[in-house]
């Protein structure tokens, strides 16, 4: 027999060290790191490092060995080597002053594609959408980020047109299922094609961007997350029979109402003085164009062709008229349907309203939103529209109507009665005001005015939260986590129990009050008691006479036993004593354990403690801030 | 050319030297001193030269030159003609060929200073072309004139020296060669040859002729006026050496070129001239020492300028007139290319990004397959908690503690990287600070953490706990403690049930051995057996029914009773049980006795102590720890654990009999006990327990409990199982069929298992521990043999109290029912009945 050499097989041949990778792909350690993040692939853990390590238990990092042999033959790495010397050739030709070499070589330099790793990556659309959750979060980060010399603006405009075109998407579809506004940002879950997608986007404030952070590793990251988002798009916005990319098309908006509705729409939209029909299949492809434009191409657009803008009008009101009727009809069936119910007869099951889905599909389309200028826009639209309402906000009318005229000479032209009363007919279908102020001068009669956060709560539960508690300058309920609290602890639960508590508590004390009453008759009783006894005895025996007919039989005399106290354990100390014995009992079989058994449930033990505890925890503090607030009622 | 044909000046200047030592000088300057010394000869010898070849060159002028420049040294050093002249010329002998041009270059240039101010010497102005342009003519008569001039010079020169005359170059005889005769130092005439004048092909010049003297040391003429012998045989004269005073004067007025040195070879000054102590440093720089010219112009062979002469006469080709077909081609293929489209000219600049095409990258609609084995994939974001809500509930904001506690743990060890806050509406909530870090990490995270594959485990723990029946189906099994024992002071360390099972024997530190009703806890007879208050460390009743022997042990005794409890019929058969041995004694006693010292002694005991019944009192050696009957109530063991190779003592109570079955000890024995119906002893030491065959008298098997210090062991009745007890608290149940390791080795005890026990009848086994505590076991064993043995834990029991952190000592079952007597550290024996 051959004597086996050591480091030959196993470990030491599936792991490879980083430094060894980097070797033998002869690449430079940044563009390991790149031609990594695009292709996904992550240093392991080897089970024994010492074993991969050939003996060596120095701190390594391992990567699997047929992942670099399979970057062996990548594409991309040899775009990265012709980039490599693109970089020296165009050095040279800058530093010798040679300008218009510079430039061929700058529009020749070599490109590369990162299509085909996606496809390698993601083999189907869905194992696409399962890994959405960090490039969107990623996208809509860098949408938010100002623009510096690390992160150019075309970096964060392409990011902002991709998260446009995303929450264009899902409000169009009404995928969104879950919303919650943290003190970190908003939350976001969506259900695209039965796959949940979450993503997390900033408020709309400046970054704050630290500097000891490599932007190198997330531009690369954003790299290939906009590649990837946009081929999920790309087939998302097909499925759904949408043209992507969304362009603007001037031929199409003609025809559909023209280029001034075009604008208008996409002004609103921007500026979100929309109204989007909550009939969703109106929505024209155009429209979904203008969900994506940024505000700044639209505004480019308005200003540069005030011709237009002013012809506009007339059409644009016309789309609204459209809308309008579009509005009622929905508004019809949706009241219709009550009407019927309370005509005919009381339970009339609606087959789509019967999931939850749909449910929450529908859940605000009845509604029209006027949204306050206080308000956070991006939230509470798109959640909004993909509840199925309409939305109108005040910061796009007051743009509306407001134009400064020394700013815009041109807005002379225009004529602000005609807008305002367009204005006025829009607001009419108004049933809900957003606001997020301590007071409102004056209130519309016939509106319902709420906190934002009645939205994001009625999405989370699936129906409508009462007004009420959400109304301007009422202290808010607590906004809970769609996801709950990771521990177990239900804060909702314990607000149950303390109202059962308390109901129980009431009836107790009248039970007491029973009791005592109850006590006088039983001087009365004893007689019969002694009845009872006889009974209890001629009991026992036919239960012996059982219980040995059951052994005959070979049944376990703990089942028939068990059954018996099931029957009798009306009575609470008893059962109590049940579950010390059925404690005792548990404590004796952990005498039987393996150690290793042992181990494992001790650790479980453990987690399942300390969870406890924290619950525990939480719920006496929550105890203890009611007792205070009662009590300070009771002083007041 | 030039050169050679100054070679040939100097060398006829040589001839016209009288002096002997004219080799070993450097031509220019040996001119010079020549001239110096002869001065008119010279001039005519320059004049002869320079007409001679018909040529006016510079080293001509040089020469010249070289006359004029040393004119003045040469008169300040006429006295010493041959002496200081001499010095020179070795001393340039040191120095290379090279130097030469480089001096010539400068004398040249010197000589041009020279002439400016050259009207010192008159003579030259005829001859130098620089000063007068001659005619070609009369340079021409000048030479034709010399020749004669040579030979008169040398016929008239060698008639006057007193040295040997060189011989003539024309000469071709022999005998012609000789110049004169002179008388030698025989008296005898002896021919003084002419010089050899060597030809002009044998020419030497090039050829240093410094060193004429050999390598002959300076040394070995150290008594003659001379240093050896030139090239003609003639004495090279030793150069004057400078007297003290001389020497002096030297070193006060140092000469130019003075160098303290003195020449190896001419045993002279050596003084080097500036030049040459540049060209020296040069050397020693490693610099060029050469007159080399490093900026020399560039000669343009090819250039831009046309010939007269062109390198190449070829005729201009055809190809420089006719256009290229070539490019021809490939302009066509260009304008092929923008015909059909494929090349667009100035194309409209559009980003790289946006010419990008996005397709349907999932037009095939693959089928999910399962992911490949190793491939990770990243896990999620934790989805975020109530806690985390811009308005949580308020029993999640933290407490002014545990914020401070946060601040102060290291961001890395931190549970939760944020604080949990309120804000009463939507409008307060500021920018989260951290947003661009975390996601960074989570890159971060995403491309460099080790990922690895975590099975988590999603299983009710309870299902870890082994299946066992219910202990309610494996009644009966003591679960309370129904009569409690009173009366010991002190802890109570042995107890034992009579075979009847009515009455129980404890014994404890009070040195008392009592006997209580079972039943009411009623103590029926005591007997104080310990002399000087030692406890009695073990109680047990003889398992023979109708004898009603008791064995205890105190110290170092045993003691056999009888107590007065039983019928007389018992009492009397007891009592002769036990006295039968005395007369036992007495028959075969004196043969024993020459046998061997007695491990034990057998002897009545006192009368105090027959009045509380005790028949036989055993004195051993060392403290008896333990009794153990055999089954039929003759022997018994009691074990010792002092006693080395004495610590198992095999009694015989009808013979009064002991035996020591050990030769040797085997360590410190801790129990000893027989099997239940086989000629079987067990004997458990601190680790292991043996098991010897008694007979055949051999170690069968030695089980290894794994255990540090064995407290206790019992075999089960069926003889094939026994369990141990240890101190370091495990309890190990031994299969004898199975292995000598334990089959299951349990750790329930938090302290020391002090007793072990299984009960005769029933499947039930117990444990005593420090702890306070008794488990009691159910253990069956199966007939089966590929069955292990079912072990279910039954009932703890509670009820001792621990006290010097001892809890329960000994332990033993009811004989017939499942009922159990404990004994405790706390004073009291319990009945535990089911």
């Amino acid at each position: 027999m051959r004597i086996k050499k050591k480091h030959q097989v196993g470990a030491a041949k599936n792991f490879i060290t980083r430094t060894q990778a980097v070797k033998k792909l002869q690449l430079s350690l940044a563009d390991f790191r790149r031609i990594c993040i695009f292709k996904g692939i992550f240093p392991r853990a080897p089970r024994s490092a010492k074993k991969a390590n050939k003996g060596s238990t120095a701190p390594t990092t391992f990567y699997y060995t047929k992942d670099i042999q399979y970057l062996l033959h990548e594409p991309v790495i040899q775009r990265f080597r012709d980039h490599k010397v693109f970089a020296r050739k165009l050095s040279r030709a800058l530093g010798r002053g040679d300008v218009s070499d510079a430039k061929r070589l700058d529009e020749n330099r070599p490109r590369y594609r990162l299509d085909k790793i996606v496809k390698e990556r993601y083999p189907t659309l869905l194992d696409a959408i399962r890994d959405l959750d960090d490039a969107l979060s990623m996208l809509f980060l860098f949408a938010a980020m100002p623009a510096s010399d690390k992160v150019t603006a075309r970096v964060t405009e392409d990011a902002e047109n991709l998260c446009n075109q995303w929450m264009a998407y899902v409000a169009r579809e009404r995928l969104l299922r879950k919303v919650f506004v943290s003190i970190k940002g908003v939350y976001y879950e969506a259900d695209i094609k039965g796959q949940e997608v979450a993503w997390l986007v900033p408020f709309k404030f400046p970054q704050n961007v630290p500097t000891d952070i490599d932007f190198r590793i997330m531009l690369t990251f954003l790299e290939f997350y906009t590649t990837l988002l946009q081929f999920v798009l790309y087939r998302l916005y097909t499925d759904a029979g949408i043209v992507y990319p969304p362009k603007i098309d001037s031929a199409r908006a003609h025809g559909v109402g023209g280029i001034a509705a075009y604008v208008m729409e996409s002004k609103r939209e921007k500026e979100s003085l929309v109204e989007i029909s909550n009939a969703e299949k109106a929505i024209t492809e155009s429209e979904m164009v203008s969900r994506a434009q940024t505000i700044s191409t639209v505004l480019n657009k308005v200003n540069d062709d005030p011709g237009t803008e002013g012809k506009a009008e007339p059409v644009a009101h016309d789309k609204d008229d459209e809308e309008d009727e579009q509005v009622t009809e929905t508004l019809d069936k949706f009241t219709a349907l009550p009407n019927t119910d309370t005509v005919t007869s009381d339970i009339i099951p609606q087959p789509e309203d019967t999931s939850p889905e749909e449910v929450i599909k529908t859940l605000l389309s009845p509604f029209t939103f006027y949204i306050g200028r206080e308000v956070p826009l991006d939230i509470v639209e798109l959640t909004i529209l993909a509840l199925g309402g309409t939305v109108i906000s005040e910061s796009v009318l007051d743009g509306y109507l407001h134009v400064d005229t020394d700013a815009v000479p041109e807005a002379a032209e225009v004529d602000f009665d005609a807008r305002q009363r367009e204005v006025d007919v829009l607001l009419r279908k108004v049933t809900h005001q957003v606001c997020d102020r301590p007071a409102l001068a004056s209130k519309v009669p016939g509106r319902i005015y709420v906190q934002p956060q009645w939205i994001f709560d009625s999405l989370n539960r699936g129906r409508l939260m009462p007004v009420d508690e959400y109304a301007i300058g009422a202290t808010l309920p607590p906004h809970l986590s769609p996801w709950g609290d990771g521990a177990g602890y239900d804060p909702e639960e314990v607000e149950m129990a303390d109202e059962v508590k308390e109901v129980e508590e009431e009836e107790e004390e009248e039970e007491e009050e029973e009791e005592e009453e109850e006590v006088e008759d039983q001087e009365d009783e004893v007689v019969e008691e002694a009845v009872q006894v006889d009974e209890d005895e001629e009991d026992e025996a036919l239960e012996h006479q059982r219980e040995l007919e059951a052994e005959a039989k070979g049944i376990m005399y703990s089942s028939t036993a068990a059954s018996k106290k099931r029957k009798r354990g009306d009575e609470k100390p008893k059962k109590s004593a049940e579950q010390k014995q059925a404690e005792e009992e548990k404590e004796l079989r952990k005498i039987m354990m393996t150690n290793k058994q042992k181990k494992l449930y001790n650790q479980m033990q453990y987690g399942i403690q300390k969870k406890e505890t924290r619950k525990e925890a939480l719920k006496t503090k929550r105890r203890k801030l009611e007792k205070n607030k009662q009590h300070k009622k009771r002083v007041l | 050319m030039a050169k050679r044909k100054l070679a040939r000046a100097k060398k006829s200047a040589e001839k016209s030297q009288a002096s002997e030592q004219s080799n070993g000088c450097r031509k220019s300057d040996r001119l010079t001193q020549t001239i110096g010394a002869f001065p008119q000869h010279i001039d005519d010898a320059n004049h002869e030269d320079d007409d001679e070849d018909g040529y006016i060159d510079e080293e001509a002028e040089e020469v010249q030159e070289g006359d004029s420049d040393d004119q003045s040294d040469l008169e300040a050093y006429d006295d010493e003609e041959s002496a200081g002249d001499e010095f020179d010329g070795l001393l340039d002998g040191a120095i290379s060929d090279s130097e030469d041009e480089d001096e010539a270059s400068d004398e040249m240039s010197e000589y041009d200073e020279g002439s400016d101010a050259g009207d010192a010497v008159p003579n030259f102005g005829e001859d130098d072309e620089s000063q007068e342009q001659e005619d070609l003519a009369e340079v021409i008569r000048n030479s034709l004139s010399d020749d004669d001039d040579e030979d008169e010079y040398l016929s008239k020169y060698s008639a006057t020296s007193e040295a040997e005359s060189q011989s003539s170059l024309s000469s071709d005889l022999d005998d012609s060669r000789i110049a004169y005769y002179t008388t030698g130092a025989d008296g005898k005439a002896r021919p003084i040859y002419h010089d050899i004048d060597p030809h002009y092909s044998s020419d030497d010049s090039d050829i240093e002729d410094t060193n004429t003297i050999g390598n002959v040391p300076l040394s070995a003429y150290d008594e003659y006026p001379h240093i050896g012998y030139d090239i003609n045989g003639k004495r090279i004269m030793r150069p004057a050496a400078g007297t003290a005073l001389d020497s002096l004067l030297d070193s006060i007025e140092v000469p130019e070129g003075w160098t303290g040195l003195i020449d190896k070879e001419s045993g002279a000054d050596l003084n080097l001239t500036k030049e040459e102590l540049e060209l020296v440093k040069k050397i020693q720089l490693g610099e060029n020492a050469g007159d080399v010219n490093p900026y020399e112009n560039t000669i343009e062979w090819f250039s831009s300028k046309t010939e007269v002469m062109p390198l190449s006469a070829a005729p201009e080709p055809k190809r420089r007139f006719v256009p290229s077909k070539h490019e021809a081609k490939r302009i066509m293929k260009i304008v092929k290319a923008i015909r059909d489209g494929r090349i667009v000219p100035n194309k409209p600049k559009i980003r790289p990004e946006d010419e990008l095409p996005i397709y349907d990258l999932w037009a095939d609609d693959l089928q999910e397959q399962q992911p490949h084995v190793m491939h990770i994939p990243a896990p999620k974001m934790a989805k975020p908690t109530n806690d985390e809500s811009y308005n949580p509930p308020e029993e999640y904001l933290p407490s002014e503690e545990e914020v401070r506690t946060w601040n102060r743990t290291d961001p890395a060890d931190r549970e939760k990287n944020y604080l949990p806050q309120k804000f009463s509406s939507l409008r307060t909530v500021p920018r989260y600070e951290d947003f661009v870090r975390e996601r960074f990490e989570r890159s971060l995270d995403l491309y460099l953490a080790p990922r690895v594959r975590k099975n988590k485990l999603s299983i009710d723990p309870d299902s870890l706990l082994p299946k066992l029946p219910s202990p309610q189906d494996l009644r009966p099994f003591p679960i309370k403690c129904s009569v409690t024992y009173r009366g010991h002071k002190g802890r109570v360390r042995a107890v034992s049930v009579d075979p009847s099972g009515l009455w129980l024997a404890t014994g404890g530190d009070d040195a008392t051995v009592r006997i209580w009703e079972v039943l009411t806890g009623r103590e029926i007879w005591k007997a104080s057996v310990g002399d000087d208050n030692e406890a009695v460390q073990s109680v047990e009743w003889s398992p023979a029914r109708d004898s009603g022997i008791l064995a205890a042990s105190a110290g170092e005794k045993i003691f056999l009773c009888l107590p007065p409890i039983f019928d007389d019929e018992t009492e009397v058969k007891g009592q002769e049980l036990l006295a039968a041995g005395w007369g036992y004694a007495a028959q075969h006693g004196p043969a024993e006795q020459v046998n061997k010292e007695q491990p034990c002694k057998w002897t009545k005991p006192s009368t105090n102590l027959t009045s509380q019944g005790v028949d036989v009192v055993i004195m051993c050696r060392q403290t008896v720890k333990q009794i153990a009957w055999h089954r039929r109530g003759d022997y018994f063991t009691s074990v010792s654990p002092e006693g080395a190779n004495m610590a198992v003592l095999v009694h015989q109570v009808s013979k009064h009999n002991t035996q020591s079955p050990f030769r040797k000890s085997k360590g410190i024995v801790q129990r000893a006990q027989f099997h239940p119906f086989k000629p079987i002893l067990y004997v458990a030491t601190q680790r292991y327990v043996r098991i010897y065959d008694l007979s055949t008298q051999s170690l069968t098997k030695a089980l290894q409990p794994g255990a540090r210090w064995l407290s206790s062991f019992d075999i089960h009745p069926r003889g094939d199982n026994v369990i141990t007890g240890s101190y370091d608290k495990r309890v190990t149940w031994h299969d004898l069929d199975l292995s000598t390791k334990p089959y299951r080795t349990l750790r329930y005890h938090s302290r020391a298992v002090r007793d072990v026990r299984f009960h005769s009848r029933l499947s039930l086994f117990c444990s005593a521990s420090d702890d306070g505590y008794i488990n009691v076991f159910h253990g069956t064993v199966y007939d089966d043999l590929l069955r292990n043995p079912l072990l279910v834990p039954l009932k703890v029991l509670k009820g001792h109290t621990v006290v010097q952190s001892l809890g329960v000592l000994k332990v033993e079952w009811h004989p017939k029912e499942a009922w159990l007597f404990s004994a405790g550290a706390d004073g009291t024996a319990k009945l535990w009945t089911s």
